[in-house]
């Protein structure tokens, strides 16, 4: 277990991932904000949370693409149980979680506790969209949820 | 109709733990869910008050709030509780420290206020791109199901970028 320090790095060399981190919250209708769109290839950290390798769930979002073409978090799907995930820190240390697995869910139907809850282990979760893009909302109808757990 | 779901499986997971851990269960406060995004309503109960001596007060404490909620109904199981709305709360962990009509400690819980739902992560690409992404897309909701499809579509889709 590691004490709190932000994140500034994130790498998932299975997919490919090497992507630069900034802080994130919510926006005004209370749903999780995401990294600008002008920049796709960086990822968020919910800093009301957890940092990672903190005791609990860090979260970080990405997006799955942009207006330009794939973005930082286009293949999280693709992840499997047992593969890597590293996050580096700004305190110099570098967190490795282990993905527990991954799920697809309607975004009225996300899993708050699950990606939210709290617990004694340091835990990770990275969403980014998914499903069929609705080009009269302008949105996609799920988000993809990568479950991981710090690596002993 | 996402409030109820959440509290359903939050009670599930409080029950569970109930059987799990008798011992935390006989004195003390809970809050149910103990995760909910902000707006949802969280119950507070305390198991540790004697309802003959009044009401139980319920102190919140968190980010940006220090509020006392007073008990307003005997649960079922013989102890004290209260439903608190979470909108314009700020988001994080608060806590909750009960004192009972007695002047007694009641116990305290957390319980931590989330974003709601999930995060609108994608801008559907470039028009010239549009089959390209939305296969992307499917791919991702695809490769929770795993199997031989994603293969195809991963096939289809790096050719595609290529």
């Amino acid at each position: 277990m590691l004490p709190r320090s932000e994140p500034v790095r994130v790498t998932i060399p299975r997919i490919g991932v090497d992507a630069d981190i900034v802080p994130v919250a919510t926006d005004t209708s209370g749903a999780l904000e995401v990294p600008p769109l002008d920049h796709p290839e960086i990822a968020g950290w919910y800093r009301r949370g957890p940092t990672p390798g903190e005791a609990g769930n860090a979260v970080l979002v990405g997006h799955v693409d942009s207006l330009r073409g794939p973005a930082v978090f286009f293949d999280l799907g693709r992840l499997r149980p047992g593969d890597a995930v590293e996050v580096t820190r700004a305190d110099g240390r570098v967190a490795v979680f282990t993905v527990d697995g991954v799920g697809a869910y309607p975004k009225e139907h996300f899993p708050t506790e699950r990606v939210y809850g709290g617990g004694a282990e340091a835990r990770l979760r990275l969403i980014t969209c998914g499903g069929r893009f609705d080009p009269r909302t302008g949105s996609y109808p799920d988000n993809i949820v990568v479950f991981a757990t710090a690596a002993r | 109709m996402k409030a109820k779901t959440v509290l359903g499986s939050a009670a599930v997971g409080v029950g569970l733990g109930t059987l799990l851990l008798p011992a935390a269960a006989l004195a003390d406060t809970t809050v149910s869910p103990a995760t909910t995004p902000v707006g949802g309503t969280v119950v507070l109960t305390t198991t540790s008050c004697n309802p003959k001596a009044g009401d139980a007060l319920f102190r919140v404490t968190g980010p940006n709030r220090d509020q006392n909620v007073r008990s307003t109904t005997a649960a079922a199981g013989g102890g004290l509780s209260a439903e608190l709305f979470t909108a314009g709360f700020t988001l994080g962990t608060y806590t909750v420290t009960t004192t009972c009509g007695d002047g007694s400690n009641g116990g305290t819980a957390s319980f931590t206020v989330t974003p709601i739902g999930g995060a609108q992560a994608g801008a559907g690409g470039r028009d010239g791109d549009t089959g390209v992404l939305v296969a992307g897309g499917a791919l991702a909701a695809a490769a929770v199901a795993g199997g031989t499809y994603v293969m195809v579509r991963r096939r289809r889709r790096a050719t595609a970028v290529a």
